[in-house]
C-alpha cells in the first residue's frame, strides 16, 4: 500500500460562486434595515410621560414602563411607600412605588417607572433609574452649583 | 521562537507594556480620579466597561477583516483564519467582561442588574453570536472546510456591530447614549476620566494583541501537531505492512 502523499494536481479550482454571498449579505442587510425602520415602536423601551394614552403602545389600559424626570421638592417616602411626581415635555404624571427605589434614584433626574395608571396615578412595581451620558467630578463647586440650579 | 513556548521579543514588549498601563489605570481608576456627582464610585466600573465593549469591538472586526482575506486567498493558507479565530475567542471573552461589569453599574446606578433594552439585548445578541461563530470552528472537519464555514458567519456577524451601537439613537434604550463616540462629536467625560478612560482603552488593545499573536501561534503549533501526528501514523502503518509483507 502506498501512503506516500500525492501532489498536488495543478487542475484549475471550480470558480467561487459570489451570487449566494452577496445574497446573504443583501439579506442581513434588509433584515437589520427592517428591524431598524419598522419595529422601531416595539423594540423603544418606555414611552415618555407626554405619551401615555396619545401615542400609539403607550394605551393607559395596559403595563406600561414610562420614562420622565423627577419633579423637584414632589419625592414623599412614608411607611416604605414611595411617591413623586415624574414630567416630561410639561406633562406630569404622579407615581406611587412600594419600596425604595434603588440605584441613584433621587429628585431631577429621568427614571423610568413599570406599572399601570390607575385613577390617573402610575402604580408601579420597579423603577430604573435613567442615567445621561454627562460624567463630572464630584466637588464643592459643582454641588453648590448644582443646588442653586436644580432641575434647571 | 522555540517550540513550547509562543513568545517573542515582540510579544514581551507588548506584554510588558500592557502590564505598565494597566497598573497606572488600576491606580488612576480607583485612587485618583474623581467619584462622579450622580454616580459616585461606581463610575469607577467604567474604566474597564467601555474598553472592553470597545476592544471586542475590534476583535470581531478583526475577524472579520481576517475572514476577508481567508476567503479572497481561497484559503490558501490558513494564518488569516487562525487570526480570525484567536480574534474571535478574544473578542467573546472581552464582550462577556462589558456585560458582567455593565451588570455590576446597572444594578448601582440603574437599581437592576438587567434589562431587556435595546442596548443590552443587542450586546448579549453579538456575544451570542460569536459563541455560535467559535462553536462552528469547533466542528471537527478539514481546516480548510473550516476556514470557509466560519469566514461567511464572520463576515455577516460583524454587522451586528453598527447596530449594538447605534441601538441607543436608534430606539430608546435605557441604557445612555454613548459619551465619547456619539453622533454630534461632544465628550461628556471630565479631564482626567477621559484620560483614564483612553488608557484604559491603550491597556486593552494591547492585552489584544498580546492575546491574538499567542493564541494565534498556539493554534499555529496545535495544526503542526496535528500533522506530524499524521506523518507518525502513516511511517508506524508502513512499517505495519512491510513487517507483513515480510512475514
Amino acid at each position: 500500500m502506498d501512503l506516500t502523499p500525492r501532489e498536488v494536481s495543478e487542475a484549475p479550482r471550480p470558480r467561487r460562486r459570489i451570487l449566494p454571498a452577496v445574497v446573504a449579505v443583501l439579506a442581513a442587510v434588509g433584515g437589520l434595515a427592517v428591524v431598524a425602520v419598522f419595529l422601531t415602536s416595539s423594540i423603544d423601551y418606555y414611552c415618555n410621560v407626554d405619551e401615555v394614552g396619545v401615542r400609539d403602545g403607550c394605551a393607559d389600559d395596559q403595563r406600561l414602563r414610562v420614562q420622565g424626570n423627577v419633579d423637584e421638592g414632589s419625592l414623599q417616602s412614608r411607611a416604605g411607600q414611595t411617591s413623586f411626581v415624574m414630567s416630561f415635555n410639561g406633562v406630569s404624571l404622579p407615581v406611587d412605588y412600594e419600596g425604595e427605589p434603588g440605584g441613584v434614584f433621587q429628585e431631577c433626574i429621568p427614571v423610568v417607572a413599570h406599572g399601570r395608571v390607575v385613577d390617573g396615578i402610575l402604580v408601579a412595581t420597579r423603577i430604573e433609574v435613567k442615567h445621561s451620558n454627562e460624567y463630572k467630578a464630584e466637588n464643592a463647586d459643582r454641588l453648590d452649583q448644582a443646588e442653586k440650579s436644580a432641575c434647571s | 521562537m522555540t517550540v513550547g513556548s509562543t513568545g517573542t521579543p515582540t510579544t514581551r514588549v507588548i506584554g510588558a507594556l500592557a502590564l505598565l498601563i494597566t497598573g497606572w489605570v488600576v491606580v488612576s481608576a480607583f485612587f485618583i480620579t474623581p467619584a462622579d456627582s450622580v454616580q459616585g464610585d461606581s463610575v469607577r466600573i467604567m474604566y474597564a466597561h467601555v474598553p472592553t465593549a470597545w476592544i471586542a469591538y475590534l476583535a470581531f472586526v478583526t475577524t472579520a477583516i481576517a475572514s476577508g482575506f481567508s476567503v479572497a486567498r481561497r484559503h490558501r493558507t490558513l494564518g488569516f483564519d487562525r487570526v480570525a479565530g484567536a480574534s474571535a475567542e478574544v473578542g467573546v471573552l472581552f464582550m462577556a467582561m462589558t456585560l458582567i461589569t455593565g451588570s455590576l453599574w446597572g444594578r448601582l446606578t440603574w437599581g437592576t442588574f438587567w434589562q431587556w433594552d435595546p442596548r443590552l439585548t443587542t450586546t448579549l445578541f453579538l456575544f451570542v453570536t460569536y459563541v455560535g461563530y467559535l462553536a462552528v470552528r469547533r466542528i471537527d472537519t478539514d481546516p480548510r472546510q473550516r476556514a470557509s464555514r466560519s469566514s461567511v458567519i464572520a463576515l455577516l456577524a460583524v454587522l451586528e456591530i453598527p447596530l449594538v451601537h447605534f441601538s441607543v439613537v436608534l430606539w430608546r434604550s435605557l441604557h445612555q447614549e454613548a459619551s465619547v463616540l456619539n453622533t454630534d462629536g461632544d465628550v461628556r467625560l471630565d479631564g482626567l476620566m477621559l484620560f483614564t478612560l483612553f488608557s484604559g482603552v491603550v491597556a486593552f488593545t494591547l492585552i489584544f494583541a498580546w492575546l491574538v499573536i499567542h493564541r494565534q501561534r498556539l493554534t499555529t503549533l496545535s495544526d503542526l501537531e496535528r500533522v506530524v501526528g499524521l506523518d507518525a501514523a502513516i511511517t508506524a502503518r508502513r512499517a505495519e505492512n512491510s513487517a507483513g509483507v515480510t512475514a
